[in-house]
């Protein structure tokens, strides 16, 4: 049946036969990979041992995950629950397909990004940063893992480690605000991942807010969503980019920006944790970008003095003064005193238990994520035009 | 039979708490762990009901006025980006920036009230989050507090971003800005219209003169033609030089089909008005439809053009920086990344002819690096100059180093631009100069100390 719709659909049927006799010799070759490499992922998926800083620096070919897979095929896949969307984007929660025995329970996230969306919204070179640059960081403890990429003719697909404790937001805007020790904690392990990616990576994330952090089963962050994540080195970039309320000025101004955006937005979490929004705000997006070329923070009179120094330290228009950016970069943030109470060291190695440890009924749980309007069947073709035009910036996915 | 779900899961993160911390004595381990996974699930039960327990103790903390308003549904979108901004919204719109702390009785005392009349911006599925956050005269009479807004987005917020932007490669290298000419009175006019804009009251003369020359005329022949309809994108900022537009706006967040599908009229912008700014960020959809009054005059600006303007400047002053400090002998050791952050940090300062920009005797502070103009040194004891100033030369770099009195004073011939930063700016941004001078050859600490940077040509 199935292969006499296929005769209907696919008039040039000799070409299509060739193909298929072609693909059946390389099949069991295929196939013997394929069910490997799922049982990596699933073993992987078992321990989710974070890596030291210098393990996370080899080459994505020489550590267990954030390679480009050529077996792997959305195929492998049960796709279960929808735990996002994006304009361009989709994160399925998914178990392994004809998993080997005791890997069937292996869940993860896939991200499917479709290569027609991806080109008309101009984000080519952002899904590419987003890929390369996940795949130098994986490993890190509070960084999503991506265990492998792959792709086929219309789309494309990060395999992601499952955070099943759902977004920091939710809780956020359950609770209003966070009191102190928590936003402190959470807070930490920020500071902890932009340290990395700054001086280890030299990445500018550029899209930091409570929306992109998750939770993961034993309380601990995961930043997710690297589609603005940038290797920046030591030059400037231009193109603007994040979420309206943590645009740093610079970035609204034009003037080049580069991984000090990221404490700036880092000032503006810390309020939004402590006070339950943010800092600048107005029903008018030209309003809230006036505010924040303007840099005046007002604090409620409740917030610790500490806090207030943390927050005007980082929120400061003048990168040359910001906290974070000056001499001593992530140091000067964590030798701050509203840290005091911090050990880094326990908190890299995910020694410190976090304030909220989700409750779950097993590793698919998925009480934690709001429910998504299903996927909208209207779909365009990936075109023999954009193909010739893109298909080679998408090569090495 | 099998074990519950529940039980395998909590024993399997016992176990890898376990095996992660090797306790001595796995016991007191274990009951401590579900103590903590105890005191973890009550923690998360109360931040969910904070509301009706306000002691309880957690993450949260439950001073804060407001019930649960969180009953949104995540295929809300952030409708508040879809409006056009009017003159007297700022009554009700009180500044997020305000935020305060009330105590219980106040957030009782709000919640009892009925639903604020600021509806435009307030939408129907917070419930009774307009009530909640409110706000009305303390019961204590306290002159504080400001109020809390009452309509802050609580739902997810949307990332936006614009066009990429790269000054480094080839097809913009040689790009210059489209130059539209005008009158002199509408350049004022025009000048006058965006000088009130953030974004543009920013920019230096030369950003200034390049910006108002890109604006493009749009004569708009008659009345009723819609310049920008509610909900499309936006890709132009519009000036208008002469008649006169309404704006309108539907509530659904975009024009409709039929006589009533533009919605409301909200106002109008005559002439030295503008609307579109928006558009000179991002793409961001219309907020409004604006349609002629009459026949009229515009000049509109693109979002990438504008942008680029804004890059291209800033990308040449940098690496016209980076050109003169890499001229620097003290700082030669600094490595790019440094010299860009340096770069970076410098401020331009401009001084009329005859300006004594450092003083022979004087405590220096700052270094400077002339970037256009001509200055002259002039050391006492002596009538003439002994060195002359051009672009690029810099001057004061010693004060970087230690607090010696100047040993020249320096004075502006024509009018001056200097880049300047202090050595407060310095350290600040890499630590103290010493150390890096040592970094490469620690001999070249002794020779600058002994090195008089007036005297260099002489």
């Amino acid at each position: 049946m199935a292969a006499a719709v296929h005769k209907l659909l696919h008039p040039h049927r000799s070409r299509d036969q060739e193909k298929e006799e072609e693909n059946e010799r390389q099949k069991s070759a295929t196939e013997h990979a394929r069910d490997e490499e799922k049982h990596t992922l699933a073993q992987w998926g078992e321990k989710k041992a974070p890596l030291e800083p210098g393990q996370i620096d080899k080459h994505p070919d020489q550590k267990m995950v954030g390679h480009s897979s050529s077996v792997l095929r959305k195929d492998d896949f049960e796709l279960i629950k929808t735990l996002g969307t994006g304009t361009f984007a989709r994160v399925w929660l998914v178990r392994v397909k004809n998993a080997t025995d005791g890997d069937e329970n292996q869940v993860f996230a896939l991200k499917i990004l479709r290569k027609t969306d991806v080109i008309r919204l101009k984000q080519v070179e952002h899904v590419r940063n987003e890929r390369n640059v996940l795949a130098a960081i994986a490993g890190h403890p509070f960084i999503t893992t991506m265990v492998a990429s792959f792709q086929d003719h219309d789309s494309l697909y990060m395999l992601l480690d499952y955070c099943p404790g759902g977004e920091v937001f939710s809780y956020l805007r359950r609770a209003r605000r966070f009191n102190e020790p928590t936003s402190q904690f959470y807070a930490a392990e920020i500071v902890l991942i932009l340290e990395f990616l700054h001086q280890r990576e030299g990445v500018a994330y550029r899209d930091l807010k409570p929306e992109n952090i998750l939770i993961d089963a034993e309380g601990h962050l995961k930043l997710v969503d690297f589609g603005f994540a940038k290797k920046v080195e030591n030059r400037e970039t231009y193109t603007l980019c994040g979420t309206p309320e943590y645009l740093a000025p610079e970035v609204i101004r034009n003037t080049g920006h580069g991984t000090a955006v990221d404490w700036w937005a880092f000032g503006i979490l810390v309020y939004e944790f402590l006070v339950g929004q943010p800092p600048f705000w107005d029903q008018n997006p030209m309003k809230i970008y006036e505010q924040i070329v303007e840099g005046r923070v007002r604090f409620p009179s409740a917030m610790s003095a500490e806090a207030r120094d943390l927050i005007s330290g980082l929120c400061t228009v003048d990168t040359s003064k910001r906290l974070g950016n000056i001499s001593g970069g992530a140091s000067t943030v964590k030798s701050h005193a509203w840290f005091k109470d911090i050990d880094w060291d326990a908190l890299y190695h995910r020694k410190v238990q976090g304030p909220i440890v989700p409750h779950l009924r097993g590793p698919a749980d998925t009480r934690n994520f709001d429910e998504y309007e299903p996927e909208s069947i209207h779909r365009e073709a990936y075109t023999k035009d954009m193909q010739e035009k893109y298909e080679d910036s998408f090569k090495d996915f | 039979m099998s074990l519950p779900p529940d039980y395998s899961n909590e024993i399997s993160s016992l176990s890898r708490e376990i095996l992660t911390h090797q306790p001595q004595d796995v016991l007191q381990f274990c009951a401590n762990f579900f103590l903590r996974r105890l005191e973890s699930q009550r923690a998360e039960f109360l931040l969910s009901h904070h509301h009706s327990s306000p002691k309880g103790r957690g993450m949260a903390e439950t001073t804060f006025p407001g019930g649960n308003p969180f009953g949104t549904s995540p295929s809300h979108t952030a409708t508040y980006m879809q409006r056009l901004d009017e003159e007297d919204e700022n009554d009700h719109v009180a500044s997020p920036t305000a935020a305060s702390f009330f105590p219980n009785s106040a957030m009782d005392r709000a919640q009892s009230h009925p639903a604020n009349e600021d509806t435009f911006g307030n939408f129907a599925g917070f419930g009774g989050f307009g009530d909640a956050f409110n706000t009305r005269p303390r019961p204590s009479g306290a002159p504080e507090p400001q109020p809390f807004p009452n309509n802050y987005n609580l739902n997810r917020r949307t990332s936006v971003s614009a066009e990429s932007l790269n000054p480094a490669s080839s097809d913009h290298s040689d790009w210059t800005p489209p130059d539209h000419p005008k009158s002199p009175e509408q350049q004022a006019r025009l000048r006058e219209a965006v000088a009130s804009n953030f974004l543009f009251s920013h920019l230096d003369d030369e950003q200034s003169a390049q910006v108002l020359g890109a604006l493009q005329e749009k004569p708009i022949p008659t009345k009723g033609i819609k310049v920008i309809q509610q909900g499309d994108v936006g890709d132009y900022f519009y000036v208008v030089e002469k008649g006169s537009f309404d704006i309108y706006v539907n509530q659904s967040g975009k024009l409709e089909a039929g006589p009533d599908g533009q919605g409301s009229r909200v106002g109008s912008v005559g002439p030295g008005g503008s609307f579109g700014e928006l558009a000179l960020m991002y793409n961001a959809p219309r907020a409004a439809t604006v349609v002629s009054a009459e026949a009229s005059n515009l000049w509109a600006l693109d979002r990438v053009t504008f942008r680029r303007i804004l890059m291209d400047s800033a990308f040449q002053r940098r690496r016209m920086y980076e050109g003169f400090l890499e001229e620097v002998p003290l700082l030669a050791s600094l490595t790019p990344y440094e010299r860009s952050k340096i770069a970076d940090a410098l401020e331009t300062k401009k001084f009329p002819p005859g300006t004594h920009i450092i003083k022979e005797g004087d405590v220096g502070e700052s270094f400077y690096i002339l970037e256009s103009g001509v200055a002259e040194v002039y050391k006492r004891g002596n009538e003439k100059p002994v060195h002359r100033y051009g672009k690029g030369d810099y001057f004061g770099e010693l004060a970087l180093l230690n607090d010696a009195p100047r040993a020249a004073s320096v004075v502006s011939t024509t009018e001056v631009k200097v880049a300047t930063l202090g050595k407060n700016g310095f350290q600040r941004l890499l630590g103290p100069v010493e150390g890096i001078m040592r970094r490469n050859d620690p001999s070249k600490l002794q020779d600058a100390d002994g090195v008089d940077p007036f005297t260099r040509s002489s």
